[in-house]
């Protein structure tokens, strides 16, 4: 393969699935129907704003949904990772594969030295 | 790396569904308590004095059971926060044809009782009242709390067995009557102390589980986000 197109494949991962924080959200949500915020906030170490900011983002590329309600008058956020979103893991999951496949691995490289 | 993240995303997606199976299918110590309860149960039905305070705690056991169930769910087993387990397809199947069974036997009693009281100025003994509340709240219970087929089968018993007692009978223990009804019914309800031995056994490994899922998710909890 050609670098281009290696590199056009590196540019063509999904940038809404790319970014670490939001991977392990999906990855998360990815593993039950309904997960509460607080579990989320325990699993990923993240800050409420911090993770609130990252759910936002998915909310709006239609990769998970976000319920608010409230339970004995305390306020209680669910997720769920949306067929969209289950769909975007799994390419982003199988494009990643490809990619490092295609790279040349640097320790090879060290040893021929 | 690729198969370093690989592993990862893995991980985290497996003990989610690990976590989440203590939402619905594994009760861990309250399956364990329902198989013991469903044992009092049993043997308490035929065996304790006919007294009130007798009476009204064998007809607390299923609410007693739900409760504790709910409350274990809540501030043990998913203390981390309520995460919901999916439901496969033939679950959802199952479920739903036991809460049909339920409502069809529901319907069934309160029509035959109905018949009967009509035939007598519709009146109606305490303890049939009772009777009737508790039929219908298995069908809630069924619906809402018994998920799978070994809760389903053990809390049916429960609530059949309080029902029973609430109108002055219960289920016989085997050898212990000679009429050929009665004989029937205790062979039928012998399956019910046989069900809560195998939700006992399964109640204890489902709580040696989640020992094992807590350490997965102690050395998971707070890795750094960018290595998802």
């Amino acid at each position: 393969m050609s670098t281009p197109s290696r590199l056009g494949e590196v540019m063509a991962l999904d940038r809404l699935v790319h970014e670490p924080a939001r991977l392990l959200i999906l990855a998360v949500l990815s593993g039950a129907k309904e997960v509460e915020f607080g579990f989320l906030e325990q699993m990923s170490g993240l800050s409420k704003g911090n993770l609130s900011s990252h759910m936002s983002k998915l909310e709006a590329g239609g990769l998970i949904e976000v319920r608010k309600s409230f339970r004995d008058k305390r306020p209680l956020t669910e997720l769920c990772i949306t067929p969209a979103g289950r769909r975007a893991l799994a390419a982003y999951r199988q494009q990643l594969a490809a990619v490092m496949q295609e790279l040349p691995d640097p320790a090879a490289s060290t040893k021929r030295r | 790396m690729s198969a370093n993240v690989e592993n990862r995303l893995h991980e985290l997606e497996s003990v989610t569904r690990s976590y989440a199976r203590y939402s619905r299918s594994a009760g861990g110590m309250s399956s364990v308590l329902g198989g013991v309860l469903c044992l009092i149960a049993y043997l308490g039905g035929p065996l304790l004095p006919g007294t009130p305070l007798a009476r009204a705690a064998l007809i607390a056991i299923p609410a007693v059971w739900l409760l504790a169930k709910g409350w274990m769910m809540r501030h043990y087993y998913q203390r981390m926060g309520h995460v919901e387990e999916w439901e496969t397809p033939l679950e959802r199947r199952v479920h739903c044809f036991c809460v049909a069974v339920t409502l069809v036997v529901a319907v069934t009693i309160t029509a035959s009782i109905g018949m009967a009281a009509r035939r007598h100025a519709w009146s109606l003994p305490v303890g049939m009242l009772g009777y009737l509340t508790l039929v219908w709240l298995l069908v809630v219970a069924a619906w809402r709390w018994l998920r799978s087929p070994l809760d389903f089968i053990v809390g049916t018993f429960l609530f059949c067995q309080a029902a029973l007692i609430s109108a002055g009978g219960f289920y016989p223990l085997i050898g212990t009557t000679h009429t050929q009804q009665g004989m029937l019914m205790s062979l039928v309800a012998l399956m019910f102390p046989l069900a809560a031995l195998a939700l006992i056994a399964r109640g204890v490994a489902e709580h040696r589980q989640f020992h094992e899922l807590r350490l997965r998710l102690e050395q998971l909890r707070g890795a750094p986000a960018g290595e998802p």
